[in-house]
């Protein structure tokens, strides 16, 4: 599903983000990506949602090299891939449905297509009450299980989420946790890049290790 | 709903929300247009009054004073036998006199002062109006000058076509003018939909992140700009009616307002200026 090939960045002079890291994600995987801050962690999704561009190596999802898409077809690459931050990112002037919505809207799904997966999906997170919210009316949890739906609403191949509980108390942190792990039992690859090391061995995944921008150790699940 | 719909609805929102900077911007496309809605309207009249100018314009032959009968016969039946020449009319010495006392009863005393008949004979030649111009009207005048008995030739043709060349390089300025003006409004536009954009940073960064394609994120700004531009333009056509309305009483008949195709052209006007201004904003920015 994901591969990296001596996949290198570097900011400004010299200060490296990710040197030489060469990774491989399988298809239905769930791997958190852990590590010290500045490690590279939040850098590499970025370079997976195309954010930023590598300086070396490349970057292959599903068979595409991304640092060879156009910008229109990254932005179709990025149709396929659903993404959750840790600051949730949620638009405030619209309410939770259309933030949900909206990413169907993009789509160009049928309205009526648009309102039944909306729902399904927010009451799959337990948000059905909270349709007409606004994001600010809402707890950070809330919040964070809106940007879920949001992710998952186009039935993404891959989930990004980059410290999705870095917000969050240890209990919404581990029911979050708990739907990327429903998630991905449905057959997504789910990416989470946190430092937090409960959660990681409670949800008890494969961990990719990273310091310094490079792996730090064999990618090994825990036991 | 479509994607242009959205993109009005989105634009609309922004606009609203936009308040004071969408007025000024609004108010600055309408300066821009009301001049040049102003030099349409000058424009169109103005040619109109050339057109019956030059479908009036005659050439005038005066005679010397001391012409005789037979003489101004020959002359006026060689005039009559040019193929430019559509009418030729006769008005003596006296007949002169009394046009000039009927148009200006004012200048009365002028005329008892220089004499009894100040005023020379002359033919008022009237040519055909596929006449008018060109190389074979200027060798009859430059016959005509030459004959016996003809004092001097004038021809209407030329001091209009003196003042035409000069309109037209007025046209040129004044459109150098709305350019200018249009070129102003465009970047205040282009300004007030980059604030747009700028307050809509976190929205268009999500949509980019969703994948939505250009033409969605940028669709709302440029319609914001067609629609400043458009509303923009509208006022100011509404602005040059009021006016037109509130000053007709005191102009002459023939003066006319704005046409359906110059009104079209400041309504498109606007609205292309303002799409052309979002759609450079956007896409300098997304």
């Amino acid at each position: 599903m994901i591969e990296t090939r001596g996949l290198g960045k570097i900011y400004g002079r010299g200060l490296y983000a990710l040197r030489n890291l060469n990774l491989t994600i399988d298809k239905g995987e769930f791997v958190f990506l852990t590590g010290p801050s500045g490690a590279g962690k939040s850098t590499l999704l970025r370079l997976l949602l195309m954010q930023e561009k590598p300086t070396a190596g490349e970057v292959v999802v599903a068979g595409r090299t991304l640092s060879r898409l156009t910008r229109h077809e990254v932005q179709a690459y990025r149709r396929t891939v659903g993404f959750v931050f840790q600051d949730f990112k949620l638009i405030t002037t619209k309410t939770v449905f259309e933030n949900v919505s909206f990413t169907l809207h993009v789509l160009g799904l049928p309205i009526e297509q648009q309102r039944r997966r909306t729902y399904q999906v927010l009451k799959w997170v337990g948000l059905q009450h909270r349709l007409n919210s606004l994001p600010e009316e809402l707890s950070g949890g809330e919040q964070q299980r809106v940007a879920i739906a949001r992710a998952l609403v186009n039935e993404p191949s891959l989930i990004l989420a980059d410290e999705p509980t870095g917000n969050l108390d240890p209990e919404l942190s581990l029911e979050i946790m708990n739907l990327f792990r429903d998630i991905n039992a449905s057959g997504t690859t789910v990416v989470v890049a946190t430092h937090n090391r409960e959660l990681i061995k409670w949800v008890g995944r494969r961990v990719v290790q990273l310091e310094h921008g490079q792996l730090a150790s064999p990618t090994e699940p825990p036991t | 709903m479509s994607v242009v719909g959205y993109a009005f609805e989105e634009a609309w929102a922004s606009i609203r929300r936009a308040g004071r900077s969408a007025a000024v911007s609004i108010g600055t496309i309408a300066i821009a247009f009301l001049t040049l809605g102003g030099f349409l309207l000058v424009s169109v009249n103005g040619q109109g009054v050339l057109d019956r100018w030059l479908e009036s314009a005659e050439v005038s032959v005066y005679l010397d004073d001391h012409l005789a009968d037979e003489l101004r016969t020959v002359l006026e039946v060689y005039v009559r036998q040019q193929p430019a020449v559509a009418s030729v009319e006769y008005v003596s010495k006296a007949r002169a006199l009394e046009r000039f006392r009927a148009d200006f009863p004012e200048l009365l005393d002028v005329t008892t002062s220089v004499g009894p008949l100040p005023f020379p004979a002359v033919l008022e030649v009237r040519l055909r109006p596929e006449a008018t111009g060109g190389a074979n009207l200027d060798d009859l005048i430059t016959a005509l000058a030459g004959r016996e008995g003809v004092a001097d030739v004038r021809y209407d043709r030329r001091w209009l076509t003196r003042l035409m060349g000069i309109v037209a390089t007025a046209r040129i300025a004044a459109a150098l003018i709305a350019g200018v003006l249009m070129l102003g409004a465009a970047f205040t536009v282009a300004a007030v939909v980059r604030l747009s954009l700028h307050a809509r940073r976190n929205e268009v960064d999500i949509m980019q992140l969703v994948g939505a394609p250009f033409s969605y994120i940028r669709g709302p700004f440029i319609v914001e700009g067609l629609l400043l531009g458009g509303t923009g333009a509208a006022v100011a056509l509404l602005a040059i009616s009021a006016i037109y309305s509130g000053v007709s009483q005191w102009l002459p008949p023939e003066v006319q307002f704005l046409g359906v195709r110059e009104g079209l052209i400041m309504l498109l006007g606007g609205v292309g200026v303002g799409a052309a201004a979002g759609t450079v904003a956007s896409r300098s920015a997304i």
